[in-house]
């Protein structure tokens, strides 16, 4: 019993140890990409096409013959970029729009919640795919069509706080004591309503490294021959059965890594933000 | 061994830590024994080890607490050398334990005679029809009307006294030898309270029961508890008869102060204000107050304020006394405008303040303000004191940054809370610290009038006695107007100049505290103030005599 509560205890810790570790890692990718990569990423080589992973290629090459090893780092750029920019502007749009419908009722209200029901039932595949092909396969689309469906995520998790919040007792005497509209929205409701959206952030960027991949993997994403890992995997699937398993597989390790490392820091987050274990600042 | 000179419960020198052995233990050499029919009052504030207690001699300790040492003796057997089995059987069997707020307790998709039934077949393996006839029969018993129908309900649509009822009977179906009441009345009403603890006492003399009853009320173990228990930091401070208690005085000194501020109370208000001067005008004028409430699968709304009307002149505290539920909350409610008033007319120092818009009440506002029910729950969680009590300032005249700072330190003086605790966040205070904090927000801005809401309840009994000084001494010094909402009848008497009762919406009496204490007309005012329990020897006597009476 003893030991159960020291586990506990440790791997919280540990959790948020190896989850900066990781995102440590990644940014060391992103700052000092030009200096790891031994080759250019866009730079073809079709003498040298789909070489086994060795000292030279340690990642082995593609079907044109650009160094996978070198791709597979410099795509962190591209993927991070995406999926931070993505939830950046969801967060920074849901939580406003979620505040205002939680706090104010009237048909606006039930009108964006309808919105956010139709966006988030529609396939996000379809959705994407639609979204991509009306305004071009740019890196910038996809984090827009990205933050159209992470936005509501957002916007709901502050809703059903300020829903729960704004029938508390202190915002009552908040009123008494002669607080307005947006003192009680901004002061009183939104702090004590932040933290599920927080954790929800660094949750959030693991699905939208995902779904970048996955939007790639489909055809509804970034262009060859931009580095982007959802579009090597791509690639590399159409020689997997032939035995050429390196093109495929080393992007798809690099997927797994950052959405882990994304949820492991939403996991500390969630631990941190227990208010069983908060206490005076 | 025959049964008699056995107690039926004996605690020796328990002690119970927490697998963090740093800390001292929870339950410090804790000694005492119950006989047949023995009820003993385990009395102490948050914290003391009361509900751990009754964990221990149960068994059932919470989380990683387990006993160091001493033991627990049921009917002469050890409970630390039960086998497994034994155990079972043990908890509940032989011992039970009834806790707070009974609905909890209850499955909630079972209907509450199946409920009986069940425990009555897994302990007597009778038949289902013989069950549930056996659960109406015991239904009756623990003076549940028309049990038939009560049966077949689910434990939401039971009152919490209906609730504690059912639990009780569950609770004795497998004829234990002790009983531990945790704080089993703790939140009902007072009138409720005490039909469900004359219950547990007369089922406990009945049947021969040793029973524990832990509180914080000390009236409660001055009226039905033949030894009580004092009870601080995990120790057992003082163990004594009734009686040598209440007439020869505590031995401890802490006893003394618990026994002195549960007392603390009939010192009657002086009522100066109105009769020197020549009578006030009315600060405050209720007329005809209507608000209801509409309730989903009901067509007509419930009439939650019900034509209430009500005068409170400059300098006089009126108090609305009433059950939960009675609407009295609302009232308060209306007045602040924290809900819109459906009819009738608030007269605010001459002005209506029902026509006036949000913007226009503002004004009002500054100078009329409430303290809110629960300490900690109105109070910003992520603000520190600081900038709550300075939060109503702004209805006020524009202060600088150095004039607010000051105010709020004068404040913290005034309700006596020490000032470096300005930067602490509410759950860091104490309960009546928040309640302080409430308080000084409620007196920032210098108002005139003050809705307290049931400011005492929810307490420790000292924490209480101290608040109910420091509203005094408000009173006195600053010549507040107050409107004092409550059920908590002792803190009238100290505090109102005048009562008026509310029972479903309306006001049944009004008038002088202590002509209606007195003199109370209506049978409910009677009721209530029946249901109170005072610390006075008196209670213990006259039931001996009510008894005597029974055998002659």
């Amino acid at each position: 019993m003893k030991t159960s509560s020291v586990t506990r205890r440790f791997s919280g810790k540990t959790t948020l140890i190896i989850g900066l570790t990781f995102l440590a890692l990644q940014f060391v990718a992103i700052v000092f990409a030009p200096w790891i990569a031994p080759y250019s990423p866009e730079n073809a080589d079709p003498l040298n096409a789909l070489q086994e992973p060795s000292v030279v290629h340690l990642f082995g090459t593609d079907v044109s013959g650009m160094d996978i090893f070198s791709r597979v780092i410099f795509a962190t750029r591209i993927n991070l970029l995406i999926s931070v920019t993505a939830v950046a502007i969801a967060f920074a749009i849901g939580v406003p729009i979620g505040l205002a419908i939680g706090y104010y009722k009237g048909w606006i209200s039930s009108l964006a919640m309808r919105v956010f029901d139709f966006i988030q039932s529609f396939p996000v595949f379809v959705l994407g795919m639609v979204l991509v092909s009306v305004m071009g396969q740019e890196i910038w689309n996809v984090a827009i069509v990205l933050a159209v469906l992470f936005t509501p995520v957002f916007a709901r998790l502050i809703r059903a706080e300020v829903l729960s919040l704004r029938e508390r007792p202190f915002i009552a005497a908040a009123r008494c004591s002669g607080a307005t509209d947006s003192t009680i929205m901004f002061q009183h409701i939104l702090p004590n309503a932040l933290t599920p959206a927080i954790v929800q952030i660094s949750i959030s960027i693991g699905m939208a490294i995902l779904l970048t991949a996955g939007l790639s993997f489909v055809g509804a994403g970034v262009r060859m021959p931009t580095p982007e890992w959802g579009l090597m995997v791509s690639n590399g699937a159409q020689q997997m059965i032939l035995g050429i398993w390196w093109v495929a597989l080393f992007p798809g390790l690099a997927i797994v890594f950052s959405v882990l490392t994304f949820a492991l820091l939403g996991d500390a987050a969630k631990q941190m933000f227990d208010p069983h274990s908060r206490s005076a600042s | 061994m025959t049964t008699a000179n056995v107690p039926l419960l004996e605690v020796r020198d328990l002690c119970v830590g927490f697998a963090d052995d740093t800390q001292a233990p929870a339950l410090q050499d804790v000694s005492f024994s119950l006989k047949r029919g023995e009820i003993l009052g385990i009395v102490g504030e948050t914290g003391a080890g009361k509900s751990l207690l009754a964990r221990a001699i149960i068994d059932m300790l919470p989380g990683e607490g387990r006993v160091i040492s001493g033991d627990v003796l049921v009917n002469g057997q050890s409970t630390s050398s039960m086998t497994k089995q034994q155990r079972l059987g043990f908890r509940g069997g032989e011992v039970a334990l009834i806790g707070t707020n009974a609905k909890a307790l209850l499955d909630p998709v079972v209907k509450v005679g199946e409920q009986i039934a069940r425990v009555l077949r897994a302990h007597r393996g009778i038949g289902k029809k013989e069950a549930w006839k056996e659960s109406l029969r015991l239904f009756e018993q623990v003076g549940i009307v028309n049990p038939h129908r009560r049966a077949h309900a689910y434990p939401h649509e039971l009152s919490g006294g209906m609730a504690q009822r059912v639990v009780i009977a569950m609770a004795l179906i497998a004829q234990p030898k002790v009983l531990l009441a945790d704080d089993a009345t703790l939140g009902l009403d007072a009138t409720i309270q005490l039909q469900v603890l004359d219950l547990l006492v007369a089922k406990g003399r009945e049947l021969g029961l040793a029973v524990v009853l832990i509180t914080h009320d000390l009236g409660m173990v001055a009226n039905y508890c033949d030894r009580v228990g004092i009870m601080k930091s995990g120790r057992l401070l003082e163990l004594e008869t009734l009686r040598a208690f209440l007439t020869d005085g505590p031995k401890h000194p802490y006893s003394q102060e618990l026994l002195d501020a549960a007392r603390v109370r009939p010192l009657p208000m002086d009522r100066e204000p109105s009769q020197t001067q020549e009578p006030a005008q009315p600060l405050l004028e209720v007329t005809d107050l209507v608000k209801t409430f509409h309730v989903e699968g009901f067509s007509e709304p419930v009439r939650a304020v019900d034509h209430v009307s009500l005068t409170i002149r400059k300098g006089e505290t009126l108090a609305l006394v009433g059950e939960s539920g009675s609407g009295k909350t609302t009232t308060g409610q209306c007045l602040v405008r924290l809900l819109q008033s459906d009819s009738g007319s608030i007269r605010f120092d001459g002005t209506e303040t029902l026509d006036l818009t949000d913007t226009q009440f503002r004004a009002v506002r500054r100078r009329m303000q409430m303290v809110f029910q629960e300490p900690y729950v109105a109070l910003n969680p992520r603000w520190r004191v600081r900038d709550l009590i300075a939060e109503p300032l702004k209805l006020g005249d524009p202060l600088t940054r150095a004039e607010k700072d000051a105010r709020v330190l004068e404040l913290l003086d005034l309700v006596g809370i020490a000032r470096t605790k300005a930067n602490v966040y509410p759950h860091e205070l104490t309960a009546g610290e928040q309640k302080r904090v409430g308080v000084a927000r409620a007196l920032a801005v210098r108002p005139d009038f003050v809705v307290f809401d049931e400011p005492t309840t929810a307490l420790d009994i000292r924490v209480r006695a101290q608040i109910i000084d420091l509203v005094r001494d408000l009173q006195k010094r600053m010549g507040l107007s107050a409107l004092f909402i409550t059920h908590d009848l002792n803190s009238v008497r100290s505090l109102a100049h005048y009562v008026a009762v509310m029972r479903h919406g309306k006001i049944i009496e009004q008038g002088p505290t202590e002509e209606i204490f007195a003199n109370p007309k209506h049978d409910y005012t009677r009721e209530l103030l029946e249901a109170e329990l005072p610390i006075e020897v008196r209670a213990e006597v006259r039931t001996c005599d009510l008894q005597t009476e029974r055998q002659l």
